[in-house]
């Protein structure tokens, strides 16, 4: 089949990239929200299989980054590779976006578990619309995805009487259900208890452990960054000011900006 | 003041009680038939009020506004009187109460889903779209469960309007209970029973669906409306009387 006939037929193309090869690269991306530019120029890229932590100052352009690569939001200027394929160019999503966009999960804040229906129903209904699943194969692929991320007991469960910590767990879940390849995490622990927090952060640590699963979180979780991360964003005014290991970010960097943020989220 | 002495005949209701029934079989029908295609179009109205093209959402907020802000009676009137002189086809009675009861409730009900659409948070919507729901996916199985849920009181409250409404319909001859009863009170010169009647009638179906009402907007108030844990509002909390309620 053609490519373009695979493009029409939606498509799911297999991801080629071995652990520790490039995922996702991001040239010269640039977004402006009216006369604010929040992303002037900005350089990423992701390895497969690795977590890069990005930190910065609200309103640094991190969540834009990430929506950019979700397919969210598209960037004014700039050009986006996943897997090797061309999805972002000139300003618009490219056709081979359709065929590597189920690759991509991403979870948000605020939980955003569908309130009205229980936690199966919100991990089985797009993989059974989208993917065709079964019922049976649907229960089954939710139950083990809930026990990936330790909530079994919570099948028949409303999301209202889960607390935040648990959603923001089956939320990960709803994610895996789809089996992406790369997971966006934005700012999901912000709302939570230190505790509960790093609960949720243990499971991601897991998750690219077992899974090989490319994970890019916003955190002000400086521990986690130092101790799960393979690499460190920081993003300052737009622009990505420092990317590298933790290691060398928290202990050789004498970028001041980011001592100081680092020391102000710490204290 | 003084009050007069009337002789109740109730055998008149006894006699006439099942052409009464008959007549309020009609004005359910009616009900029912008027609300499901209102809830049915109300959907694409509400989206073609948010539509992001400029003439789509000016026609659908101009017939909102027309059916808004026009007597209902006039809209019946219309369709039933004056549509015929323009189109020169004669529409029933039945079928003229059907079409402006339908594009009034519609008008009101669309922007009862429009506010409960623009009440689901984005993400929400970001959530299925990441999940690669198609758009209407997102719709069907996102917005419209949440927004409907959300706007239940307004949605139920409109109804038992309409409800009551439908006895307009009996001004363009439609056998409806209020046409009924008017036409036994005038045949048998017993208005006070049988309009007595008729009233109790219209209540003892609209009571009922007020005090589902009701407690659709209480368990809304005091939290989730299936189970979870129970959150009193403080406007709630305020009400004089109001039981104290200790939460986890």
């Amino acid at each position: 089949m053609s490519e373009m006939n695979d493009v029409q037929a939606g498509s799911h193309r297999p991801i080629t990239a071995s652990i520790g090869e490039v995922l996702v690269s991001a040239r010269g991306l640039q977004k402006s929200f009216g006369d604010r530019q929040v992303m002037k120029n900005v350089d990423f890229d992701m390895v497969a299989g690795d977590i890069t932590v990005i930190i910065g100052k609200s309103g640094s352009g991190k969540s834009t980054l990430l929506r950019a690569l979700a397919g969210l939001t598209d960037p004014d200027e700039g050009r986006i590779m996943f897997d090797g394929a061309m999805v972002f160019e000139d300003q618009m999503r490219t056709p081979a976006w359709e065929q590597v966009q189920s690759h991509v999960g991403m979870i948000f804040q605020s939980y955003t578990l569908w309130p009205h229906m229980d936690v199966l129903a919100n991990l089985t209904l797009a993989p059974r619309k989208k993917l065709g699943l079964s019922t049976a194969e649907g229960l089954e692929r939710a139950e083990r995805a809930l026990e990936e991320v330790g909530m079994s007991s919570h099948l028949r469960s409303k999301p209202s009487q889960l607390s935040g910590g648990e959603r923001q767990r089956v939320a990960i879940a709803r994610a895996l259900m789809m089996q992406p390849k790369l997971l966006l995490c934005d700012e999901i622990t912000s709302a939570l208890d230190p505790p509960v927090a790093a609960e949720v952060l243990e499971v991601l640590r897991r998750l690219k452990q077992d899974e090989g699963i490319a994970i890019a979180l916003v955190t002000h979780d400086m521990a986690f960054a130092s101790k799960a991360a393979d690499r460190v964003v920081f993003f300052s005014d737009g622009e990505v000011a420092i990317n590298d290991t933790p290691e060398k970010a928290f202990n050789h960097s004498d970028n001041a900006e980011f001592k100081k943020f680092v020391d102000a989220v710490r204290f | 003041m003084m009050i007069r002495t009337y002789d109740f005949d109730w055998n008149v209701v006894t006699s006439n009680f099942p052409r009464l029934l008959d007549g309020l079989g009609m004005t359910i029908t009616l009900t029912v038939i008027v609300v499901a295609l209102s809830m049915i179009l109300a959907v694409p109205v509400a989206l073609a009020r948010m539509s992001n093209v400029e003439v789509v959402r000016w026609v659908a907020q101009g017939y909102i506004e027309l059916f808004r802000c026009t007597p209902l009676l006039v809209q019946l009137f219309w369709v039933y009187y004056a549509l015929p002189t323009l189109t020169g086809i004669t529409i029933p009675g039945l079928l003229s109460a059907a079409i402006a009861l339908t594009l009034n409730l519609t008008a009101f009900m669309s922007e009862a889903l429009r506010s409960g659409f623009q009440s689901v948070p984005v993400e929400q919507v970001e959530a299925g779209k990441m999940l690669r729901l198609t758009r209407w996916q997102q719709i069907r199985y996102i917005i419209i469960p949440q927004a409907v849920r959300q706007q239940l009181p307004v949605i139920l409250s409109l109804n038992i309007a309409l409800f009551k409404d439908t006895a307009l319909v009996s001004t363009i001859a439609v056998a409806d209970l209020m046409f009924t009863a008017n036409k036994i009170a005038s045949e048998s010169y017993r208005a006070l029973e049988i309009l007595t009647t008729a009233a109790l009638l219209y209540f003892v179906i609209a009571f009922p669906v007020s005090l589902i009402l009701s407690r659709v907007e209480r368990n809304m108030m005091n939290g989730d409306l299936r189970g979870g844990k129970k959150k009193r509002s403080l406007a709630a909390s305020m009400i004089p009387g109001a039981k104290v309620q200790v939460t986890r």
